[in-house]
């Protein structure tokens, strides 16, 4: 590797992007600057038409910025594609129908230069079973997992992901991310966009939260844990000082939402509070959840502005 | 990098029954059905016989409608995602292109010379033995503008299935081209302004050119062929360019 430990793998400064498709334009990108340092593990979390797939189109050089400028180890993205140095798992597309599995391989490690990997990468993805295979008679997580195996063949130090346990069963995803484990050997930079929170919590150091074209929110994924790792207690009361009193439990308690006497309150130790609630604040049909994904970014956009 | 890509690219199409009877199987069956008729096969055709002229016209045939329909799939395949696979790798666009007009004008070849050897074999004469190789390349090299052709029409259809489509016109264009069966007159008029007249008629060039002009089946002027060929080439590449354009930006 000639490029230098701590420097960035992936610089984006004031990119945007908007669309044109007759008179509508849809601004799909608003204003991104994120700097991603080689080695570490990145996710980017947003719902669906956050912008991550047009950012990570972007970084592979698959689409241009209308814009701002992005490096991608320290090159344009066309040039770090066309080195083998960045390699990406795709959301859509991407397989022919009518080729084996190995075949679909075969041809990718050609045009990557690297058809000695072929047996391992096969291996290490488990694809050895339906090698002689038909792409269009593979189920939705084995086509993912060909994906992930093109991925890996040219051996590289940035891998982007869009998505890619999009379709999985649940089995099939905790077989992914044990695979992935495995190949996030030191060194190389891995981005991957997901709406799963948990994806995010269990693989990534880092957690980029994009919403409506821009970054939300920036930093440790164990921060985004903490700021999460509470409950939500919904409960209804027979009267408001009831409520008041409820509030002032505790420091971590506070009201997200109210319609009525029925009160929605983020806390931290959710048990307690419960009991509490029962016991002494008089409230009645009580319901505890984790916190969603829309949570954590009403609560994340409030720590970031 | 391009072997691979082309090896497992003729071992596709070689599978797929569907593009194997239509680009090789229908122009060979084609000039069994009509170039065997007893009535007027064995003729004398200007320097050679009807069955030398249906052979030149169904092998041309084939190897425009196989160049049609591999080249096509440079569109659709570019469309459907595989394109965003192979930008991935270190393989340029160029070459992927290259590398299917490699196997389209394979398949080409083959095709036209399925029918060449049926000919050869079932009678098929002219006098001169270099107008066989000649009426071979000619129908070989014409049959590459219908590349332009079948990239544009998978542009602007996107699917596999609507190849067909692009396919079919090509029995259009082979009936009003004057590729099946002479035409005359006023149908004949019309027929110079259309594809593929200027390609069956340079290929079939080399055998009618010493009928004098006034005699039927004589050939058009070298001109005139050489002027369908250049516009309608000219006219396809436009296409494929624009086509192209306006599937990009709306992807």
């Amino acid at each position: 590797m000639e490029t230098i430990i701590g420097a960035n793998a992936i610089s984006l400064s004031a990119v945007e992007k908007t669309f044109t498709s007759g008179k509508s334009t849809v601004q799909a990108v608003r204003g991104i600057n994120l700097q991603i340092e080689q080695g570490q593990i990145v996710a980017l979390l947003g719902p669906n038409g956050a912008g991550k797939t047009t950012t990570i189109d972007m970084m592979l050089g698959l689409i241009s910025p209308s814009s701002g400028s992005i490096r991608v180890l320290g090159n344009s993205p066309h040039q770090a594609i066309s080195s083998g140095n960045v390699s990406a798992v795709l959301q859509t597309g991407g397989l022919l129908r009518d080729l084996t599995v190995r075949e679909t391989i075969k041809v990718i490690a050609a045009m990557q230069e690297c058809t000695e990997r072929i047996d391992s990468v096969m291996e290490r993805t488990s694809l050895n079973k339906i090698a002689k295979r038909k792409v269009g008679k593979c189920s939705g997580g084995e086509q993912q997992r060909i994906k992930f195996a093109l991925a890996l063949l040219p051996d590289p130090d940035v891998l982007i992901l869009d998505e890619p346990t999009a379709g999985m069963d649940v089995m099939a995803r905790r077989e992914f991310w044990q695979t992935m484990q495995s190949e996030a050997t030191a060194g190389r930079t891995i981005i991957f966009a997901t709406h799963y929170l948990e994806e995010a919590q269990n693989f990534a150091q880092r957690t980029v939260l994009m919403s409506q074209g821009q970054i939300v929110a920036d930093g440790a994924t164990e921060e985004l844990r903490h700021l999460i790792s509470g409950r939500v207690v919904s409960a209804s009361f027979t009267t408001e000082s009831q409520a008041d009193q409820a509030r002032n439990f505790d420091d971590s308690v506070f009201i997200t939402e109210r319609q009525g006497l029925r009160y929605t309150f983020q806390c931290a130790n959710s048990d307690q509070f419960t009991l509490a609630l029962l016991q002494h604040f008089g409230a009645r049909d009580i319901e505890i959840s984790s916190p969603s994904l829309e949570d954590a970014f009403i609560q994340l956009t409030k720590v970031a502005s | 990098m391009m072997t691979t890509y082309i090896q497992v690219e003729f071992a596709r199409h070689f599978r797929d029954g569907y593009n194997l009877v239509f680009a090789l199987l229908l122009p060979a069956a084609m000039y069994i059905l009509f170039g065997n008729i007893p009535s007027y096969g064995q003729s004398e055709l200007g320097g050679g016989n009807v069955k030398f002229y249906l052979m030149i016209s169904m092998a041309a045939y084939g190897a425009a409608v196989s160049t049609v329909s591999i080249a096509g799939t440079v569109a659709t395949e570019t469309m459907q995602g595989w394109g965003r696979q192979i930008a991935l790798t270190r393989m340029s666009p160029t070459t992927f292109v290259a590398s299917k007009m490699i196997v389209a004008a394979t398949v080409a070849a083959i095709s036209a010379a399925v029918v060449f050897v049926l000919g050869a074999a079932t009678g098929a004469v002219v006098l001169d033995s270099w107008i066989w190789s000649v009426s071979y390349l000619i129908t070989l090299l014409g049959a590459m503008i219908f590349a332009c052709y079948g990239i544009g029409m998978g542009m602007i259809l996107k699917s596999e299935s609507a190849l067909g489509l692009a396919s079919g016109l090509m029995v259009f264009f082979a009936f009003f081209g004057n590729v099946f069966m002479p035409l005359e007159g006023v149908m004949l008029d019309a027929a110079r302004f259309t594809p593929m007249f200027g390609y069956v008629a340079l290929a079939r060039y080399p055998m009618l050119a010493d009928i004098p002009a006034d005699e039927p089946m004589s050939s058009d002027p070298l001109w005139m062929i050489a002027t369908n060929l250049v516009v309608w080439a000219m006219i396809f590449a436009v296409f494929a360019v624009l086509a192209t354009r306006r599937a990009k930006a709306r992807q």
